[in-house]
């Protein structure tokens, strides 16, 4: 980075002389900027310890002259040394190369002791920067004076390709997911899965307990229900396995008590010929309920 | 609790989760592709509307609509001289968080001031094409102002700025940020003068 420097050898007559040791003014470079240029300065104000500079003090950002705007003003505070940093804007439409002067400031640095604010106002320098044409003095002749102007170009077109990738992409992701989850619930095209068992005799007892009741739908409950048992254990399960199945399948102890009116009811119809008394003691909502708590349980423990 | 001891339970933790998350996997993703959709078939009318707009046929455009829509918009308005319709649409993108299209809108302006105030010299009426210079300058000031690196509108503001020159011997202070109501430049004009002779 090249210096511009303006070292400022304060008057020794104020007070505030001794508080403020040097002042400088930097930028990138000094020449070689067109209008519409930003113009990087900073100020960097050598001072006794505690002094800062006091905001309100401080240049407001705004037009400064008819050919050139302050954009931007910031500070720093590094040790003894307080950084000040503007942003100008030229708008000077050069005819040649030629510099130019940014004229010097006012601002105020303040120390506050704690028995009272010490104040040290500084005078920054004026400071220069080259500007140079951008175009020629004389440019060739054009018979429609418009022709000399750039053209208006056009609107940039929006591109959809990134938002439909990603609608296309998570489109496939959710069709995945459905995939899966149709697994994990034995739903089309998955309903003969050994590991859901409960599941297929959850389906049949929901639509039979849609349907109209009777003795015979609820003996076909308790079959689908039996079906299930039978199914997930690989063999023929009746009530006196089902300390043992419980044993194997420990996903269904909590369902154990269910399981065992289940089998006591099922005995009642099937054996004991009272189908009216098995439905009174274990209606089909309830075996279309069991059969629900058991294919949840079944899902969970296929983790 | 010992490392064997918290398996199992972790693993029961999954079991218990696993149903609930594939059936809401599906429902999310499904929303967000929709969603993704939605912005996707938007972007592609939008371009529609741009495309018609570049051929001349005028549609109507709120000031909701897509950035890029809204400065096609204006660039066709600026084409066929309707600058008093353009300056609502350039507002709305200027203060908007796309400034470098905002800055193309209003650099579009400038040019449409330009390009008038070129024809009036060319029929030497020197009158009307001053304010004209002095507005487009204006115009090209604030495009630079949001995009500083807008180099089509520093060599056009360079152009305008060759054909009315400052007079720093004035000293303005506030140069083109003259606050200046494009319907009444004739306040520029000076008053009676007052006085004896």
């Amino acid at each position: 980075m090249r210096r511009l420097w303006l070292l400022l050898a304060l008057l020794a007559a104020t007070p505030a002389a001794a508080q403020v040791h040097a002042i400088e003014v930097r930028t990138p470079r000094p020449f070689g900027y067109f209008l519409g240029d930003l113009v990087q300065a900073t100020v960097e104000i050598e001072a006794e310890d505690g002094f800062v500079l006091q905001s309100a003090s401080l240049p407001r950002p705004g037009p400064l002259t008819y050919w050139l705007d302050l954009r931007a003003v910031e500070t720093e505070t590094a040790g003894p040394r307080q950084r000040l940093r503007l942003t100008y804007q030229t708008f000077y439409a050069a005819l040649d190369a030629r510099s130019l002067e940014v004229p010097g400031f006012p601002v105020t640095l303040v120390r506050d002791d704690g028995r009272g604010a010490t104040s040290a106002p500084v005078q920054v320098p004026a400071w220069s920067f080259g500007v140079s044409p951008l175009r020629e003095v004389q440019p060739p002749r054009r018979d429609d004076p418009a022709d000399y102007l750039r053209p208006d170009g056009s609107a940039p077109r929006l591109d959809p390709a990134p938002a439909r990738n990603a609608a296309l992409g998570l489109a496939v992701l959710a069709l995945a997911s459905l995939l899966w989850l149709a697994l994990d619930r034995a739903w089309w095209p998955f309903r003969q899965r050994r590991t859901r068992a409960f599941a297929l005799a959850q389906r049949q007892l929901a639509a039979l307990a849609r349907g109209p009741e009777g003795e015979a739908v609820y003996r076909d409950g308790l079959l689908a229900l039996h079906r299930g048992v039978d199914q997930m254990d690989g063999r023929r399960v009746l009530a006196d396995d089902l300390p043992g199945f419980l044993a194997r399948h420990p996903a269904f102890r909590p369902h154990g008590p269910e399981l065992a009116r289940f089998f006591a009811a099922s005995r009642l119809a099937f054996f004991g010929g009272g189908v009216a008394a098995a439905r009174a003691q274990w209606p089909l909502a309830r075996a279309a309920a069991t059969a629900r708590g058991l294919a949840a349980a079944e899902r969970e423990a296929a983790s | 609790m010992s490392a064997q001891a918290m398996l199992p339970d972790r693993r029961a933790a999954w079991g218990r989760a696993r149903p609930r998350l594939l059936l809401a996997l599906p429902v999310l993703l499904l929303a967000g592709a929709a969603a993704c959709g939605l912005s996707a078939w938007r972007g592609a009318r939008a371009n529609a509307g741009i495309a018609a707009l570049d051929a001349g046929r005028d549609i109507p455009i709120t000031a909701e609509a897509p950035a890029p829509l809204r400065l096609a918009r204006v660039m066709a308005l600026t084409r066929r001289g309707q600058t008093e319709e353009a300056e609502g649409l350039i507002e709305t993108l200027e203060t908007g968080p796309e400034t470098q299209l905002g800055a193309r809108a209003r650099y579009a302006l400038a040019n449409t001031r330009l390009r008038r105030a070129f024809a009036h010299l060319a029929r030497n009426e020197l009158d009307p094409a001053g304010p004209l210079i002095t507005l487009a300058r204006q115009d090209y000031r604030r495009a630079l102002q949001a995009w500083p690196d807008f180099w089509d509108a520093k060599f056009n503001l360079d152009v305008a700025s060759r054909l009315l020159r400052d007079f720093p011997e004035f000293d303005r202070k506030s140069g083109d940020e003259l606050k200046a109501e494009p319907k009444k430049i004739w306040t520029d004009i000076p008053g009676q003068p007052r006085g004896a002779p």
